[in-house]
């Protein structure tokens, strides 16, 4: 039944019909040849109950947060005053894209937002101070992928919703790996430009009183963060709820240092914010029936002759699901790969004993590389589609680096668990 | 002008107003569970029923904002094969896969109407202190399927309508490949 279900899916989808429409074929393929009863009869009710959920519409309310920051040009000043802090570092502006990618990914969730923003604002000031056009993208491309991974993650909450899997300890979970991946780009960064100075601007140094003054710019959208993250690691809020604080506080910071919230604004954030969020509640529901469909179907039962007859370790299974996703990453999306392989891969790896709060944190990193390489790296183009001038194989060429800190990252989660585990278990 | 231009520029226009109105409703969420938990911290007690009404929400914004994201070619499709057709062959690939897409709506949108009519016929009330009449919330959430099969199909019509009559810019524009970088 697996490898069917794995072989129609690749195959339905290469047709390119809507995911979500394919996992919703699937479902109904998996009742009319694998199961006993009618599961059709049921297609309606597991609709409902997969979406008439207050987990749930944390996703919409995360998606608005990050329009209105973005659309409110509350990025656009974010980055000016990064880089009053960082740019003395060698690799000078480089730095302020990766660092306002990661502050942005930490508010908004949503990394192709915070890739176009950050391209937007960056790269007029990477031609007007010749940096080259390779690294300098590529860091925006990579730096835009850290939005998946540190909370409040749009993909992790869909991830918890599939799995039955807390969201609060999936999204403490990502925070350690995720700001240690931000680090780790600042520091290869710095090291790349150090040993060709040619690749990296000028360094420039601001005085404190120049840095002190873009404080003004940076502590609300610190504030931000840490009431959304706080406020659910505290107790005090559920993701939904955090999320609805973090929307009322995201509008005071656009209308009170960004450039207003106009009506025509506030119409193309909401319209987007439904466009984004139907298209992942789609893609959700079909998931979720797929899920329920397979199930019923006696997943249990082909899950268990399939790793008996596999005769790998639990360690050279799970390489293979790594295997499988880094070749997946190359053709097929983030949030698309996540939701269609949940049904058939989280059960295998959760069958292995593996725990599936740290499998959710090593499934987006994986995800997370899906973004940004070639042949459909989502932020691949955003990034290349907001560039002047210039070959696509350029900014290909400048996340490699990034890429490979990911790969490393992959092996230190699979080496030491902890790195996503521990977090959760103190708090 | 011609009339499918006409019928799809209707379409277009009743499916932004509907993404409106679903805006504004997330907006009176956010509004309503802020209430609720202010309400809870100060202790002057809290509205209840703010999980339950956003639930509803969001089975609203997950039923009718489907065909907003389809007119907006929201909806991800991989483009492995397609990229590699020539404009024919693109044409033929969309056509295909918005009719399969219709067909399972429609399947979708049918087996959704057993919930809401055995909910009417038994006059089911939702299991929680604000006992709200489950016929409201499943109600406005068929009529969100039912609207999505019902743009599917024009859309579907639309699009062999261009087909047939050679327009590829517009066929591209109604259901070829979104992309994300357009919006």
């Amino acid at each position: 039944m697996i490898w069917t279900v794995a072989a129609s899916l690749l195959g339905l989808m290469a047709l390119s019909i809507p995911v979500g429409i394919v996992l919703f074929i699937l479902g109904i393929g998996v009742g009319e040849f694998y199961s006993a009863f009618p599961l059709l009869r049921g297609l309606g009710q597991v609709v409902w109950s997969s979406s008439s959920s207050s987990t749930l519409i944390a996703v919409p309310l995360f998606v608005l947060l990050g329009e209105i920051l973005v659309r409110g040009g509350v990025a656009a000043r974010t980055y000016a005053a990064l880089d009053k802090w960082l740019s003395w570092l060698p690799g000078g502006l480089i730095h302020a894209n990766i660092a306002t990618a990661t502050m942005f990914s930490a508010t908004s969730g949503s990394s192709v937002a915070t890739a176009a923003t950050v391209a937007t604002v960056a790269m007029p000031q990477a031609e007007k101070l010749k940096y080259d056009p390779k690294l300098f993208s590529g860091a925006i491309a990579a730096g835009g992928t850290l939005g998946i991974l540190i909370p409040p993650s749009i993909n992790l909450i869909v991830y918890g919703f599939l799995t039955e899997t807390s969201i609060p300890q999936l999204f403490s979970a990502g925070l350690v790996p995720g700001i240690l991946m931000a680090l780790a780009f600042v520091v290869v960064t710095a090291l790349i430009c150090k040993a060709r100075p040619a690749l990296g601007g000028p360094s420039r140094s601001f005085t404190w009183g120049e840095r002190l003054r873009s404080l003004v710019q940076l502590v609300p959208i610190i504030i931000l963060f840490v009431v959304v993250i706080g406020s659910i690691y505290a107790g005090w809020a559920t993701p939904t709820e955090s999320a609805a604080i973090g929307v009322v506080i995201a509008a005071l910071i656009a209308v009170t240092l960004g450039n207003g919230l106009g009506l025509a604004t506030i119409a193309e954030a909401l319209h987007g914010t439904i466009r984004i969020s139907a298209m992942i509640m789609l893609v959700i529901a079909g998931a979720y029936f797929l899920n329920f469909a397979m199930t019923s179907a006696g997943l249990g039962r082909a899950l268990t002759e399939l790793l008996e007859n596999t005769g790998l370790s639990p360690l050279g299974t799970l390489l293979l699901v790594v295997l499988l996703y880094l070749i997946l990453g190359f053709f097929i999306e983030t949030l698309s790969l996540m939701v269609a392989t949940i049904p058939i891969i989280v059960p295998i790896i959760a069958g292995l004993g593996y725990d599936k709060v740290w499998f959710g944190v090593l499934m987006i990193v994986l995800i997370e590389m899906a973004l940004i390489t070639p042949p459909v790296g989502l932020n691949l183009f955003v990034v290349q589609s907001a560039r002047a001038k210039g070959s696509m194989n350029e900014v290909i060429l400048g996340v490699i680096p990034f890429v490979l800190v990911m790969l490393c990252m992959v092996a230190l989660l699979i080496a030491v668990p902890g790195l996503a585990l521990w977090l959760p278990s103190i708090l | 002008m011609s009339r499918i231009e006409t019928l799809e520029g209707a379409l277009r226009r009743a499916n932004r107003l509907v993404a409106l109105v679903l805006g504004v409703a997330l907006v009176g969420t956010v509004l309503f569970v802020l209430i609720d938990v202010i309400g809870r911290k100060t202790g002057w007690g809290s509205l209840g029923g703010s999980d339950e009404i956003s639930g509803y929400v969001m089975a609203a914004v997950a039923s009718w904002g489907l065909s907003c994201a389809l007119l907006d070619r929201a909806h991800v499709r991989i483009d492995l094969i397609r990229q590699k057709l020539n404009d024919t062959g693109q044409g033929l690939m969309d056509i295909f896969a918005m009719i399969v897409t219709n067909g399972v709506v429609l399947l979708i949108a049918y087996q959704c109407w057993p919930v809401l009519q055995k909910t009417i016929e038994r006059g089911s009330r939702a299991n929680t202190p604000l006992e709200t009449p489950l016929w409201i919330p499943q109600g406005i959430w068929f009529a969100g399927w039912a609207w999505f099969a019902l743009s599917a199909t024009a859309l579907s019509l639309i699009g062999i309508a261009y087909f047939a009559r050679g327009k590829r810019a517009q066929l591209a524009n109604t259901i070829g490949l979104g992309s994300e970088l357009d919006q």
